[in-house]
């Protein structure tokens, strides 16, 4: 298998699982969304394993700076929302205040990670040492 | 960064696919390199002055805002 069939089946398995997952949200039916989601998870995984997927040096730089943008906008975009839901009236929505809780420590969360795996990259490619 | 790659590549007669094939990179890396969108590692650098019996210099001519896809980094 190829790049371009591997990539033709992960579209088609992507689009497999979105529609059980929705026919899952409208039937009310959660483990129908997990299981169809776990499903797809193993066909891609299997695909893979199958497929010769060559990932390159500037796929890598590409995948690195969507990430790196994802980042730059998710985390401001979650931390204030979660300022503007805390700052809400909190005796008539409780529950906005309830998702603000949840927003702020998604925010911190994906703070302290993108730290720890800053430092973690920074001392694997030799920013630990002043030694000469 | 400007690259003679287009140039060399027809002088050796070979197509992007295979250059791409024999230096282990996909096929949209070499032409994103040879319209000055990408710049390549100095490994593939090396790998591709090597397979053109060329020094890198030969290859690849440094110049100061190129606006490449990995600037900056």
């Amino acid at each position: 298998m190829n790049t371009k069939t591997f990539h033709r089946l992960r579209v088609g398995i992507t689009l497999f699982v979105l529609a059980v997952v929705v026919i899952a949200v409208v039937r009310n039916t959660f483990a129908l969304a997990v299981a169809g989601a776990l499903a797809g998870m193993t066909f891609i995984a299997l695909a893979r394993s199958k497929a010769r997927v060559l990932i390159d040096e500037r796929e890598k730089i590409v995948r690195e700076k969507a990430a790196r943008m994802i980042y730059t906008i998710f985390t401001p975009t979650i931390g204030l929302s979660a300022i503007i839901l805390l700052l809400l009236d909190r005796n008539r929505l409780f529950y906005l205040e309830f998702i603000g809780i949840v927003l702020a420590y998604l925010t911190l969360f994906i703070i302290v990670l993108y730290a720890i795996s800053y430092a973690f990259f920074d001392r694997k490619y030799g920013g630990e040492g002043d030694e000469e | 960064m400007k690259n003679k790659l287009r140039v060399y590549r027809a002088m050796h007669d070979l197509t992007q696919e295979q250059l791409a094939d024999q230096v282990g990179v996909s096929r949209q890396t070499i032409v994103a390199i040879e319209n000055n969108k990408y710049l390549p590692s100095l490994g593939l650098a090396f790998k591709m002055a090597r397979l053109f019996e060329v020094q890198i210099e030969d290859l690849f001519i440094y110049e100061d805002n190129s606006g490449s896809l990995n600037d900056g980094i």
